[in-house]
């Protein structure tokens, strides 16, 4: 997407050299049969692609529309989609040199991807995290430390993803010698966007062959929640080119349509330049960032990537948003149903496919991709069930000896 | 830049090293900003650096970042700051404001200089608006129509080639980074700053400006013999923090 309304690399001076190294070691990697074996055996040997697609029969029935299907990213070795781009850019770091890796993370997600590639891949890991994530993800910060990363916590601005971005590029400026930022969505300077969608577009590859073979034909619609997109441009990518695949982003809805009360950019988001790419961001007039909510660390983020933002623009993706609400039934419909628990952020998804999937004929499939797993968020169900067992377990844990 | 601009006057003065002094509109508050650049001109601040405050300064220590969203709290709006500057300008020194991308793209980058202009400043400093962006080149055209100088910020690490590009467009000063990173009072100078300075000396022909952990009459005194401009922020915002005399600090730095 050269020449594109949205993306570029808005970044101080002294980061124009880095990119462009990191621009030509993406450029050459994806001619590298080197490369792309290394990489493949990784994601098939290491990371267990290729994941499955889960025929979710039950709410199928229950729904009684389009047949649905799950594509579980869930499955992924340490829990979500997020691996995939690490894989890739831990790869490209190494190439480059580079001694460790940072990254910022929301839900924690990216960040327990970053720590187990650098673990795997034998270098040294530093995650920046809200300390408002910190608060409502703690599992992650457990499990990155044990996969030996340093966890810095931000504890200023939201707190919250945004602010642990600002704070790995800051880290990054410091110490670009010997840093690799790895940046977890398709957002930030070129070339992230690109690169990141190009590691994940074996989501959307990987539901085409799946169908294929199960189904013998095309998805009507193809459906992913967004926080910055990597996840929904990986699953969309394969199907941009297929005009009648519906694709649509779920955001994060929150408790209302207040600045402040969600992180959707299709109910608030303007052009904007932030954090080195220029799209839709949620913010005042005055082009300051604004706050943002949702229940679901990863969603909780103004930006979207530039080149989802052009997608949605331009018509070929639809975007819609789930509550925080919807999104807490939506992942105890599907575990009621089909066993599956998922994270908060790709219940979003799920939350639409509840809505969508009744009026669609019984002939129609629907693809949503399960980002993540629903572990990380045990904490967070607990709080929303009420579920005064497990707080007690809490207590007793914590008094024990 | 045209002749009688204050800064280019200024530059042209011979007087060497020159300091520039960074604020922040609206720290400690819209009503007080006067005064800190008050002080810091009678302290001996020949230019004065106005920041615009955004909300998520890229470039910025905790130092600034935390003040700034304290400005933002308590209210300052672009309005503020474009007030706040008329007065600033008052005072007889050459202003250049500083903000970035985001606040200067949503006013309107063209409107965004001529209010600059009409308020008297005379530059322009956006560190994350590299010049070959659709909005680095719309910032330059406002500049060369308004006659206000769009400073490029680079740091030691930049390459030649990248050098020889900004410098096409590049007028007023040159603000080189003392080292990769971001500002704030505590972190050392790169090891090859002075090399780095002035290979952007030769490339740009221009003054030079050096700033990021300028905190000490020391610090100046080393700075001195590689910089024209010599440009320190943090160290002020820490002493508005802390109640500190913030003209006798400028005295101690540039006596
Ligand atoms: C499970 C899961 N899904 C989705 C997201 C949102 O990111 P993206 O929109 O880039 O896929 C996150 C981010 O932390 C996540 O952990």
């Amino acid at each position: 997407m050269k020449n594109s309304k949205y993306g570029g690399a808005y970044v101080p001076e002294m980061l124009w050299e880095t990119l462009k190294e990191l621009t030509a070691a993406f450029e050459s990697a994806k001619n590298d049969p080197a490369f792309q074996k290394e990489f493949q055996d990784l994601l098939k040997n290491y990371s267990g692609r290729p994941t499955t697609l889960i025929f979710a029969e039950r709410a199928t029935a229950d729904l009684g529309g389009a047949k649905i299907y799950l594509k579980n990213e869930g499955a992924n070795l340490s829990g979500a989609h997020k691996i995939t781009h690490c894989l890739g850019q831990g790869l490209l770091a190494k190439r480059l040199g580079k001694k460790m890796l940072i990254a910022e993370t929301g839900a924690g997600q990216h960040g327990v991807a970053t720590a187990t590639v650098a673990a795997r891949l034998g270098l040294e890991c530093i995650v920046f995290m809200g300390t408002e994530d910190i608060r409502r993800q703690r599992p992650n910060v457990f499990l990155m430390e044990r996969l030996g990363a340093k966890v810095v916590p931000v504890e200023y601005g939201s707190k919250t993803l945004k602010d642990a971005v600002n704070e790995a590029l800051k880290f990054w400026m410091e110490h670009l010698a010997e840093a690799h930022y790895c940046i977890g969505s398709v957002l930030g300077p070129s070339p992230y966007p690109e690169m990141n969608r190009y590691f994940q577009s074996v989501i959307g590859r990987e539901i085409r062959a799946q169908l294929q073979e199960r189904e013998g034909k095309l998805p009507s619609a193809v459906l992913a929640c967004v926080g910055g997109g990597s996840n929904a441009m990986g699953s969309f990518d394969d199907f941009i080119g297929e005009k009648s695949v519906r694709l649509i982003g779920v955001e994060a809805g929150g408790i209302g349509k207040n600045v402040g009360e969600h992180a959707s950019r299709k109910i608030a988001g303007v052009p904007g330049i932030f954090q080195g790419y220029k799209s839709l961001f949620l913010q005042t007039d005055e082009g300051q960032i604004a706050p943002t909510h949702s229940i679901s660390a990863g969603l909780d983020y103004p930006g979207i990537g530039p080149e989802l933002a052009e997608l949605y623009e331009s018509g070929r993706v639809e975007l819609t948003y789930a509550t925080d609400a919807e999104a807490v039934d939506a992942a105890d419909f599907f575990a009621k149903h089909e066993g599956v628990i998922s994270a908060l952020e790709s219940a979003h998804a799920l939350a639409e496919v509840r809505k969508m999937a009744p009026k669609m004929g019984r002939d129609e499939i629907i693809v949503a991709t399960l980002s993540g797993r629903g572990d990380k968020d045990l904490f967070n169900f607990a709080r929303a069930f009420k579920d005064e067992s497990f707080k007690q377990f809490l207590k007793d844990e914590y008094e024990r000896k | 830049m045209s002749e009688n601009n204050a800064l280019e006057i200024l530059l042209k003065s011979g007087k060497r090293p020159l300091f520039m002094a960074h604020m922040i509109a609206g720290y400690p508050s819209t009503a007080e900003s006067e005064k800190v650049a008050a002080a810091l001109v009678q302290g001996g601040a020949d230019i004065i650096e106005l920041q615009i405050p955004f909300s998520d300064p890229m470039a910025d220590g905790p130092t600034i970042a935390v003040a700034s969203e304290d400005a933002l709290k308590a209210g300052a709006t672009v309005a503020d700051s474009l007030e706040i500057l008329k007065k600033v300008v008052g005072l007889g020194k050459p202003v250049a404001v500083m903000s970035y991308t985001n606040p200067v793209f949503r006013f309107g980058i063209a409107k965004f200089v001529e209010a600059i202009k009409a308020a008297g400043a005379t530059a322009i400093i956006v560190p994350d608006c590299p010049f070959d962006t659709e909005e680095g080149k719309a910032l330059l055209a406002a500049g060369k129509e308004n006659d206000i100088c769009i400073i490029p910020v680079v740091s030691p690490g930049v390459p030649e080639e990248r050098l020889q590009e900004l410098a096409k467009d590049a007028c007023g000063f040159v603000y080189c980074t003392s080292r990769q990173g971001i500002t704030g009072a505590t972190s050392k100078f790169s090891n090859d700053l002075a090399d780095f300075a002035s290979t952007a000396k030769r490339i740009f022909n221009l003054p030079l400006a050096v700033g990021f952990g300028v905190k000490s009459k020391a610090d100046v005194q080393s700075l001195s013999k590689i910089a024209d401009i010599i440009i320190a922020g943090s160290v002020f915002v820490n002493a508005i923090k802390r109640g500190e005399n913030v003209e006798q600090l400028a005295r101690d730095l540039t006596s």
